[in-house]
């Protein structure tokens, strides 16, 4: 039997950035884990290079939605750079948030118009 | 951001990226990889570091400025490279940039620069303005009355003041007097100017009543001339037309008073010195009840806020009409007001303007040469465009390299421009006619030195849009394997090449055509007809401002003669003397004692009467300045007994004696305070006496029926003028020390200082055409030898076919012919808009001249023959075998 290749997609341009704060929403984390963790809750589905997020992480701490520190890790004595979500970010979260929901729902009724009249 | 900080952030984020990378290595080996399989595992689950540092280094958004100076400093690498272009572009900007901005700062100091008045916006030149329905509106200096009468009633303008401006002479130390620059003013002058003296005090309304108003305020030039700066100058008495006139105070140093005319058609020539000093007006009786007649003054206004020119115009042009129709007066009179900047510049700012436009015409053509050597260079370095393109250069990235060369160069250009420009305005100073308002106010100073930086920001983007938008079109594999020279010898190649070279033919043509109509307007004005011959005539003006020859004393006409008759006979004993005249008006000053000629035997409605300048004269009067009497006879030594006869032009003769013979005929109220009929005897043919561009109608009259306090003495003399002059002063001035000789020159001199702003106007658009041709020559030659280099090979098989030289010259000329001709069609077009509005500025000559045209068009082909003719030589001569091998 043919082991089947999982289907990927590349992320939408600015979801990222919402994952990013999701994924922050429970607690500080350092790059890595923020990476490893959208990997894993998606089942390998949303494949990214871990460099792309680095780009993001800066930008939202550009815009002060996160903020980061040098702290060591819980279960190892070396040094990782945390970020953690500010008052702001959570705002912009609830916000970025409700914007995708609106998308999802408006694809929603153009692609499965019979489902919403049922 | 500042350059220890970005180090920091640097450092930062290479230390995160190692210790997310090492955790993932770590991982991938817990897993059971080998710690070299680890290691590129992780990197490629990672993605290029390089790529994660740069997009990272763009969330961070101060990479703008970083990006820039990566730019700059590969402009400057690239530059460089090629020192020779360099320095060819930026001379070539360097002498466009400074001319223009040259020229600017003398329309800035001149034309724009607004008054150090209070709110000099709101500042208005008043003049009556007389409706008819024959010669449409005519503006006239202002009738005291009228004045009075507008000024109190008129709820638009806040403030008016009345003044004349005149020479008076001032004597001190006991030296010979000399003749200065006055305003003799209402009190409430500097009110309306928005200025305060800075020592001692203004005028008060008590000082305008006669008998108290001895009293004088010095310009800040005045006291530093007269006083030397002295604080203590106020109070004290400086002797002015033989009487000690007290100085009540001293002006600041900005204040310095606008030259205004009297009337349009008063010449520069007769404000040509600055006020130095500021008497009240004391009115006359004359001057409070004359409702005609006596227009003397002029009147300055100072507009309420928030009224706009055009309400306060309407406001008292009606009052001055409904005045008109109710007090019943003979003329229909109004009211013309002119913003002060504007009336103050009006002689001279349609030549600047043109000289502006000209001048930036030549550094259009100058930067389409840049444009064109450019992109000659773009099209060189196609391949490392190309390089650059397949290592990921962004579009943008590639135009914005481009450009920043270009700016590099103009920024270079315009700095190295903006200091010849220093030079420059002081070039063009010297060649600015003298009477040019304002010219000590012309500097190179920050809005100058601004609009050069954006001077050289547009020409930045002109020659450097064309090859920047070139490198986008460069499809890099094509550029990577072809030869370059046939990938710049594109169709579209060859279009912008030909456009580049129609364009400069199209302006070139413009300014050759609006050069040879400025030289031929020029040549028309020295060479017309004038009526009389300046050569070998020296004028000294004599104005006879002393006690001894006051207006109140019995016998001061008796006085004024003995004075004239002589100086006349001291000046006749001089070397080499033929005749002596005596006129009252020196020549080429301008209309002055403008009068009508009024006939008893037929009355024409008042206002009617023909317009006249009046001149008194000596019978030696028209053999010296060689006019000739057309009928009649000239004055004798025997009308000394009954001086009332006249001599009138033959202008004056027709208009004023249509379809008669004037000879025997009387006319009236001529000779001031004498109703005496006097009778025409001759009639002289028109001289332009008042101005080359003047023909007025004029009417002489012997100076024995009066003798004028200012007079000119004209000699006509086998010597040089340089030798006579010293001569005419010592021989005047022994007959009386007392009398100021404000003017004293050969008249070649007035004659040629008359026509100055037209002789400017010639020099400067002149230089600038010849500039533009150069430039049109050098971009034809450029355009057509980059095109002969780029078909080296196509000529070379050519030949090799057996194509012949002849064949081939013709080839080249017909690829230059067809842009030369189609922008000389193109500036012909062009040239008949900008005509229209060079028409003014032009004397009789007609716009639509073909020679000036056609020779304009000649010489800007010839021009191109020439610069075509080199390299369709060098197409002919190449040696096909050396052309195919290097292919």
């Amino acid at each position: 039997m043919e082991k089947q290749e999982p289907q990927r997609a590349n992320l939408l341009q600015g979801t990222l950035d919402m994952l990013v704060l999701r994924t922050l929403l429970y607690g500080p984390a350092h790059g890595h884990q923020i990476g490893k963790h959208i990997q894993r809750t998606t089942n390998d589905f949303l494949q990214m290079q871990h460099g792309s997020l680095y780009p993001a992480l800066h930008r939202l701490e550009e815009r002060d939605w996160v903020t980061s520190k040098w702290e060591t890790g819980p279960d190892s004595n070396r040094e990782f750079k945390y970020y953690r979500l500010t008052e702001k970010g959570r705002k912009q979260l609830v916000v970025e948030e409700s914007q995708w929901k609106q998308m999802a729902e408006a694809v929603a009724r153009v692609m499965w118009p019979a489902a919403e009249e049922s | 951001m500042r350059w220890w900080l970005s180090r920091k952030r640097d450092a930062d984020l290479e230390r995160e990226l190692r210790s997310d990378l090492e955790l993932e290595e770590e991982e991938l080996r817990e897993r059971g990889l080998s710690p070299k399989e680890a290691h590129y595992a992780a990197l490629r689950a990672f993605g290029n570091p390089t790529l994660i540092r740069e997009q990272t280094r763009e969330a961070w958004g101060w990479t703008a400025l970083e990006r820039f100076l990566q730019d700059l400093r590969y402009a400057l690498r690239h530059l460089r490279r090629s020192p020779g272009f360099t320095l060819i572009a930026v001379l070539i900007l360097a002498l466009g940039i400074g001319a223009v901005t040259s020229v600017f700062s003398v329309v800035n100091g001149v034309l724009l620069k607004p008054f150090s008045f209070r709110d000099p916006d709101r500042l208005v030149v008043m003049r009556e303005a007389v409706d008819d329905a024959a010669t449409g509106r005519t503006a006239i200096p202002n009738n005291y009355r009228h004045f009075l009468r507008l000024k109190n009633g008129a709820a638009t303008i806040e403030d008016a003041a009345i003044f004349s401006q005149t020479g008076l002479s001032v004597s001190s130390n006991g030296d010979h007097p000399r003749i200065v620059g006055a305003i003799m003013a209402s009190p409430n002058l500097f009110h309306v100017l928005g200025v305060e003296p800075m020592l001692g005090r203004g005028f008060v309304e008590a000082d305008a009543k006669k008998g108290s108003d001895n009293v004088v305020l010095l310009s800040y030039e005045g006291w530093q001339a007269f006083f030397a700066g002295d604080p203590k100058a106020v109070g004290r008495t400086l002797r002015i037309g033989g009487q000690p006139i007290t100085i009540l105070g001293v002006l600041p140093p900005g204040m310095r008073f606008p030259q205004i005319a009297l009337a349009p058609k008063t010449a520069f020539q007769e404000m040509a010195h600055d006020a130095l000093l500021f008497v009240p007006l004391a009115p006359s009786e004359r001057d409070l009840t004359a409702d005609m007649g006596n227009f003397n003054y002029k009147a300055i206004a100072r507009l309420k806020p928030d009224v706009s020119l055009a309400q306060a115009s309407a406001e008292l042009d009606a009052m001055q009409k409904a005045y008109t129709i109710s007090a019943h007066l003979p003329l229909h009179f109004g009211i013309a007001l002119t913003p002060l900047t504007k009336d103050v510049a009006s002689g001279i700012s349609g030549a600047l303007w043109l000289l502006l436009a000209a001048v930036g015409a030549v550094l259009l053509i100058a930067c389409v040469n840049l444009a064109n050597l450019q992109l000659a260079r773009a099209v060189n370095a196609e391949r490392e465009t190309a390089v650059r393109a397949a290592l990921g250069a962004s579009r943008a990235q590639l135009v914005r390299s481009r450009l920043t060369e270009s700016l590099l160069l103009a920024l270079m250009g315009g700095a190295a421009g903006a200091g010849l420009a220093f030079a420059g305005v002081r070039l063009l100073i010297f060649l600015v006619p003298a009477n040019v308002p304002r010219l000590d106010e012309v500097h190179v100073n920050a809005p100058v030195l601004l609009f050069a930086a954006g001077i050289s920001m547009v020409a930045a983007i002109t020659f450097g849009i064309l090859p920047a938008l070139r490198s986008l079109r460069v499809p890099p594999r094509a550029a990577l394997q072809a030869n370059s020279a046939r990938t710049a010898n594109t169709q579209e190649g060859r279009r912008t090449r030909s456009l580049m070279v129609a364009t400069q033919v199209a302006c070139t043509v413009v300014l050759l055509i609006v050069t040879s109509l400025a030289l031929r307007s020029f040549s028309h004005l020295l060479h017309q007809n004038r009526g009389f011959d300046a050569s070998h005539v020296t004028v000294a003006q004599v104005d006879l401002f002393a006690p001894q020859y006051d207006d109140s004393l019995p016998n001061v006409k008796a006085v004024k003669l003995a004075f004239v008759d002589r100086a006349l006979a001291a000046l006749r004993q001089l070397p080499g003397v033929q005749s002596v005249a005596i006129t009252s008006v020196a020549p080429l000053t301008g209309e002055t004692w403008v009068d009508n000629i009024t006939r008893p035997d037929h009355p024409v409605p008042a206002g009617k009467e023909p317009m006249i300048n009046v001149r008194w004269i000596n019978p030696d009067y028209l053999p010296t300045m060689q006019s000739q009497l057309v009928a009649g006879r000239n004055f004798t030594a025997a009308d000394r007994a009954n001086p009332y006869v006249a001599l009138i032009s033959e202008r004056a003769a027709r208009e004023g004696f249509p379809g008669e013979d004037p000879i025997g005929r009387k006319i009236i109220n001529i000779v001031p305070d004498d109703k005496h009929p006097i009778t025409v005897i001759g009639v002289v043919a028109d001289a332009r006496i008042n101005g080359l561009k003047d023909d007025a109608a004029m009417v002489y009259m012997p100076h024995w029926a009066f003798t004028p306090w200012v007079l000119s003495f004209l000699v006509r003399s086998s010597q040089p003028s340089d030798a006579l002059i010293p001569e005419m002063q010592r021989a005047i001035w022994q007959i009386d020390p007392q009398v100021a000789i404000p003017l004293l020159k050969s008249m070649d001199d007035q004659v040629n200082d008359s026509v100055a702003t037209d002789r400017f106007q010639a020099i400067v658009l002149t230089s600038f055409g010849a500039a533009a041709l150069l430039l049109a020559l050098l971009g034809v030659y450029g355009v057509l030898s980059y095109s002969v280099s780029l078909r080296r090979q196509e000529f070379g098989v050519r030949i090799a076919l057996g194509s012949g030289k002849g064949a081939l010259v013709r080839l080249v000329l017909r690829q230059a012919a067809y842009p030369v001709l189609f922008g000389a069609g193109i500036g012909m077009v062009m040239a008949l808009a900008a005509l229209r509005w060079v028409r003014s500025l032009l004397y009789q000559t007609p716009v639509m001249d073909p020679f000036a045209i056609g020779f304009s068009v000649v010489l800007l082909l010839a021009a191109a023959a020439i610069a075509a003719v080199v390299p369709a030589h060098r197409a002919a001569s190449i040696d096909p075998m050396k052309a195919l091998r290097t292919e």
